[in-house]
């Protein structure tokens, strides 16, 4: 066999390195999907948020369960959720600003899962799965439970794509086109919850930030177009899965940190050589 | 790698607490920290925690004729053992709860009180206890600390992914914690635990001696016991895997040979990258491994993934923690016939 289809072959003959390149493919392209709209509204602040602030449903929901997978996913949704709604109607009134709302609500909720976790003194450790990850250990249920919800925030992106396009580009031509934008606000943000829990797997509450923005902030350098820019985040978002796994596999660092460091190397990439506006683009430019 | 880890091992409430601190100044060095800590190892020797602060030594301390010895132990398996030797005569507490995975364990503020009102802390020593030097710091250092598997010959960890040399290699040297799973070495806590003893409360020597005595015997009947036990297990199914390294001892001293470990080096505090879990999933076949040994503390989702993969079964014992005294390993002699017992279920 050919040395380099030997490196590439390799790693597949482990199920394990399979469903966590099947998972990683899912989640970094729900993610690059949904990413594209919280990068171009400037939402990276709160969608770091959302991760950390379900960090109380995912306590509760291990305390009531004492580790099952299911209910921990079902009570990390509904906390994600109720924050996004909590963060959404506090930003809209008037009294605070959002990203204020944000802060509060965020730090305040992670606050309270520490509280909770402090109380369950012997099983603290196991909570490190959710904060950096654990997509070694994708069982095939966890795959179908995935791959559903992938397909469902996918879906709903793909139903309401020319009106988060103009809620995303043009705020005041929404309000023109009486577009519902408040429902689609809170829509986007329980977009962004879903997304969160069904990525939390891969590479947990600590580095999800990453996965939702880097690839569309990449895809922002090389297109402005929202299509293009969907199809390309979702790539980078799916290669990087890849490639951090392959990362993991041959260099032996944990998984889900290779797949974030994947990602910031090809945005680094691109903000230098973007044909559009690359660093060295401009500097040739300006030295000619 | 290590040397960090060891420098500052908060458990996991602080680490959050790092987390939450990153939105603010501290910027990425909590995050590298974090990151550092999420992959990387435990201590292991007790010699590399770092300069400890001078601890009292042990001696005779004035007790009225009724007043008990106050005795602290953190392990449940430690203060087990401090209990047959103690008897009635002393007053003990136990640091950790049941169930606590002693290398994840975090103190509160009520047990540096509670280390600071007692006599003597017996601890497990070997770097199992992560948390005790800053708990003897804040308690004010003025209590008298044994470690009681001083003595013991201690073995580095052993087959961590022995096919894999290079990984093997990263934490050659280090000391295996887990002395407790050969019989024998808890011998050597027992007459650490009875001279010390003697000494803090010299005149109730005699009975802690009795006691120690009679405990040794029912150590040495345990050990004759396990040989008996494991005869029925034929040589070439005694490759154990467990979630974390702790049948160095219990291999040496019985005839196993611990295959491998799904968390390298001797904590659970660490998660596997692809290549070491491929690495372990190698050793499982090429060994005929028949079960993945998970500790009631642990996450089983790894193991339960690779157990799947290589259709073999996952086993529960008991590995840093009793259970509760109604349980089937409420003292340390139980949790021995527990294990021990599970290990020829599964390999026999």
């Amino acid at each position: 066999m050919a040395p380099l289809l030997e490196i590439l072959v390799a790693p597949l003959r482990y199920p394990f390195m399979v469903r966590g390149i099947v998972a990683a493919i899912l989640v970094g392209i729900v993610c690059a999907l949904v990413g594209t709209y919280m990068v171009l509204r400037g939402m990276a602040f709160l969608g770091d948020a959302l991760a950390h602030s379900i960090l109380p449903g995912i306590a509760v929901g291990y305390i009531v369960s004492g580790g099952g997978r299911g209910p921990i996913f079902w009570w990390g949704l509904g906390t994600g959720i109720l924050t996004a709604l909590g963060i959404g109607a506090l930003g809209k009134g008037a009294q605070v600003k959002e990203d204020t709302a944000i802060g509060i609500i965020f730090s305040g909720m992670f606050a309270l899962g520490i509280a909770l976790i402090s109380t369950m003194r012997s099983y603290a450790v196991d909570l490190s799965h959710f904060l950096f990850g654990d997509v070694l250990g994708v069982s095939p249920s966890d795959l179908w439970l995935t791959a559903g919800l992938a397909v469902l925030v996918s879906v709903i992106v793909f139903v309401f794509y020319k009106e988060f396009l103009v809620l995303a580009f043009d705020s005041t031509l929404a309000e023109t086109l009486r577009f519902p934008s408040g429902f689609l606000h809170y829509l986007l943000m329980v977009l962004i919850a879903l997304t969160i829990v069904v990525a939390l797997q891969t590479v947990g509450i600590a580095l999800m930030v990453a996965m939702l923005t880097t690839p569309a902030a990449t895809a922002y350098l090389l297109t402005k177009r929202m299509a293009p820019m969907m199809g390309i985040a979702a790539l980078i978002g799916a290669v990087s899965g890849i490639v951090g796994l392959y990362l993991s596999y041959y260099v032996s660092v944990a998984s889900g940190a290779a797949i974030v460091l994947v990602c910031t190397g090809i945005f680094l990439l691109a903000l230098l050589f973007s044909p559009r506006r690359g660093i060295v683009r401009g500097w040739l430019q300006s030295r000619g | 790698m290590n040397s960090l880890a060891l420098k500052g091992n908060p458990g996991d409430g602080e680490r959050m607490a790092i987390m939450s601190g990153r939105h603010q100044a501290f910027g990425l060095w909590g995050l590298l920290l974090l990151i550092v800590m999420a992959h990387g190892c435990a201590p292991g020797g007790s010699t590399e925690v770092g300069p400890r602060a001078p601890v009292p030594p042990v001696s005779a301390v004035g007790l009225a004729p009724d007043e008990p010895l106050r005795v602290v132990a953190t392990t449940s398996i430690v203060a087990d053992v401090v209990r047959n030797v103690g008897g009635d005569a002393i007053a003990l507490t136990q640091l950790m709860p049941l169930g606590a995975d002693p290398h994840a364990f975090e103190s509160t503020p009520q047990d540096a009180g509670v280390i600071s009102d007692a006599h003597v802390v017996f601890i497990n020593g070997v770097g199992l206890e992560v948390f005790m030097d800053r708990l003897l710091a804040s308690a004010g250092g003025n209590t008298p600390v044994v470690t009681v598997s001083d003595g013991i010959r201690l073995l580095a960890f052993a087959g961590e992914h022995a096919d894999d040399e290079a990984l093997a290699d990263e934490d050659h040297g280090e000391d295996d914690p887990h002395v407790w799973f050969d019989p024998n070495n808890v011998k050597v806590w027992v007459a650490n635990i009875e001279s010390a003893l003697s000494e803090l409360d010299p005149d109730r020597a005699t009975t802690y001696r009795e006691n120690a005595q009679a405990y040794l015997a029912e150590l040495d009947a345990l050990d004759g016991w396990i040989r008996e036990a494991v005869t029925v297990i034929p040589e070439d199914r005694r490759g154990l895997v467990i979630d974390h390294s702790v049948f160095t001892y219990f291999a040496h001293a019985y005839g196993f040979e611990q295959v491998g470990t799904i968390t390298t080096g001797g904590s659970t505090l660490s998660q596997p990258s692809a290549r070491e879990m491929a690495a372990l999933q190698e050793a499982i076949v090429d060994h005929g491994v028949r079960a993945i040994f998970v500790s009631t503390t642990v996450n089983p989702r790894m193991a339960e993934q690779l157990a799947r993969d290589t259709g073999i079964q996952v086993v529960p014992i008991y590995t840093g923690s009793l259970s509760d005294a109604s349980g089937p390993a409420g003292t340390y002699l139980a949790f021995m016939r527990y294990d021990v017992g599970r290990i020829v279920e599964a390999l026999r």
